[in-house]
């Protein structure tokens, strides 16, 4: 006879078996997988027993590998530009919603409806609206006197900023909603002692509410940061990297290598090095965090 | 403080935020007034945002034999419902085992599970495809449904939502005889609502615009998802604007009309945990 706490921890195990089973095999496993495969020099699946050990090989081909530093730098690019801007979008459309408003659910649904919409569909009709002869954008900045309109997506010199104004058009709900949510935790007693004080509504903002947010925006700020760097799809479906290679980001290279050019292991090399970038830019802003805090 | 906000700020402050949300979302208003219209009308400038002819034909043609619309459609439903299913069920019994019963090992677990979330799912494709190809998954819808049911961030949301759920009550059915697996059908799953309901949309909408995973291990046309179809749709027709346009509409109506009705469970799913992207 079972005692009821032997009972409990085998009723445990059945309900998490499943889940561990699954998560082992489609989470874990791969990331353990990466670093195995990245020091073979594996091309097709099906001839993965021809593979042999390269040791540091595909690590050391990156240092002189353009289209992967290209690649990388592109990354970084996208980051620069997407995080402040998705975070300063977001913050402003907070504080505009969060006044005294009519309507305010319909407003916050027409803001928040592009984070839910499908990426594809979206890219189909935003290079539409960007189309350099015929689109409304340049319809409108023609009309407006602008003589040279940019080329958008279809030139090398704004292609990379392009995606990146979609890119914030699209994903700027969750920063937009969940600064929302933190301006509900700002305690009222600390804004009316502000206001009592003589301050205006700008220096309030500045010196009460932006302090009592600050752990809030630091995750969102490392979610930006991952989001930023591991976003496939927007790219793929707006420029496919193109034109040229200006807007080939690092999980675009790492997709091409592996199943374009069929260099699986060096392909993991890649992907080995974006967890290294991803993992070093958490730690650095959590301990910036700590030191901010302090 | 309401008095510093006198009414006619409040008017034109919301009539600059509509401004703002009209602006917003007139990607989508265009695509559908552009669904509706003659090609030769599309590029016209100044926009007609009402067409002036009127047409439907655009619509009639994407249910045409020549595309696999309406297949890319049913497949999407069959792969969005099964993942909502086995996830559903999957997910909260987990978090119910890690929020209601004791065992050995139980937070070093769970820690574990967290600190993968750093690692997006996106950054390992390709060993996945390693991994399905071995499992001899691939080609199958099985190879989209798979990965998403083991999701971590549910657990720890709803392991958090089921701990709020005073354990007074598991206990008094334990007593009457119950079981953990009746607990968690009879008494944890009725008290969870919002929780699950939360989970089911953005389950929803994650698969259903889920475009890397059918890309990378989906081959063949006809056993593709919509939102690659639709990529495949515009390379083949990438002139015909009306045609790519009402296209698109049907591909973004699921997912708004799921948003119109559901728009509070996405805003306080977020706000509540910040949930990740």
């Amino acid at each position: 006879m079972l005692s009821r706490k032997q009972r409990e921890m085998y009723t445990a195990f059945a309900f998490i078996a499943p889940y561990l089973i699954g998560y082992l095999l489609f989470h874990f496993f791969p990331i353990f997988l990466s670093f195995i495969i990245s020091v073979t020099d594996v091309r097709y699946i099906s001839r993965i027993g021809d593979a042999s050990f390269v040791g540091l090989r595909n690590y050391l081909e990156l240092f002189s590998d353009t289209e992967f530093t290209n690649s990388v730098k592109n990354s970084l690019l996208f980051s620069i530009m997407y995080v402040p801007g998705v975070m300063l979008v977001g913050l402003v459309l907070a504080v505009l919603i969060n006044k005294k408003l009519y309507a305010r659910n319909l407003l916050r649904g027409m803001l928040f409806m592009p984070y839910v919409s499908n990426m594809v569909a979206v890219s189909v009709v935003w290079s539409l609206l960007m189309d350099p002869t015929g689109g409304v954008i340049n319809n409108v900045l023609r009309s407006i006197g602008i003589d040279n309109p940019p080329m958008w997506l279809m030139s090398t010199k704004t292609s990379l900023v392009s995606v990146v104004i979609i890119a914030v058009w699209q994903g700027v709900g969750l920063q937009f909603v969940t600064f929302l949510a933190a301006f509900q935790n700002v305690p009222t007693e600390l804004k009316e002692a502000a206001y009592i004080d003589g301050t205006n509504g700008f220096q309030n903002f500045i010196h009460v509410t932006l302090p009592c947010i600050r752990s809030q925006t630091f995750l969102l700020m490392i979610t930006s940061v991952i989001t930023s760097l591991k976003n496939y799809t927007i790219v793929q479906v707006l420029t496919e990297g193109g034109p040229g290679t200006s807007t080939t980001i690092l999980p675009l290279n790492i997709v091409n290598t592996a199943f374009t050019s069929f260099r699986m292991g060096y392909a993991c090399a890649q992907t080995v090095v974006m967890f290294v970038i991803v993992m070093a830019i958490t730690v650095l802003q959590w301990s910036g965090r700590k030191r901010f805090e302090d | 403080m309401i008095e510093r906000y006198a009414k006619p700020k409040k008017i034109i402050l919301t009539v600059i935020m509509l401004f703002l949300g009209i602006a917003n979302i007139f990607p989508f208003i265009f695509m559908l007034s552009s669904s509706f219209k003659p090609l030769n009308q599309i590029f016209i400038y100044p926009i007609k945002l009402i067409p002036e002819t009127f047409i439907t034909e655009n619509y009639k043609a994407l249910f045409d034999d020549q595309y696999m619309f309406i297949r890319w459609y049913a497949n999407t439903i069959v792969m969005v419902v099964t993942i909502i299913l086995l996830k559903l069920f999957i997910v909260s019994i987990t978090a119910y085992a890690f929020s209601k019963l004791h065992f050995p090992g139980r937070e070093v677990l769970f820690l574990f599970l967290l600190s993968s979330m750093m690692i997006p799912p996106d950054a390992i494709i390709v060993p996945k495809y390693i991994i399905f190809k071995w499992l001899g998954i691939t080609d199958t819808m099985w190879a989209v449904v798979l990965p998403s049911i083991f999701d971590v961030f549910f657990v720890f949301l709803l392991r958090q939502f089921f701990m709020s759920i005073p354990d007074s009550l598991s206990e008094a059915a334990l007593i009457d005889g119950a079981n953990h697996f009746m607990i968690y059908r009879k008494v944890v799953l009725p008290l969870s609502g919002p929780a699950i309901t939360t989970m089911i949309m953005f389950t929803f909408i994650w698969a259903w615009n889920d475009y890397m995973n059918p890309y990378i291990f989906i081959t063949s046309p006809e056993k593709q998802m919509i939102s690659v179809g639709m990529k495949m749709f515009q390379i083949n027709n990438s002139v015909d604007y009306g045609l790519l346009m009402a296209a698109a509409t049907l591909v973004l109506v699921p997912v708004m009309i799921v948003f119109m009705f559901a728009q509070r469970y996405f805003v306080e799913g977020i706000a509540t945990t910040g949930i990740k992207s």
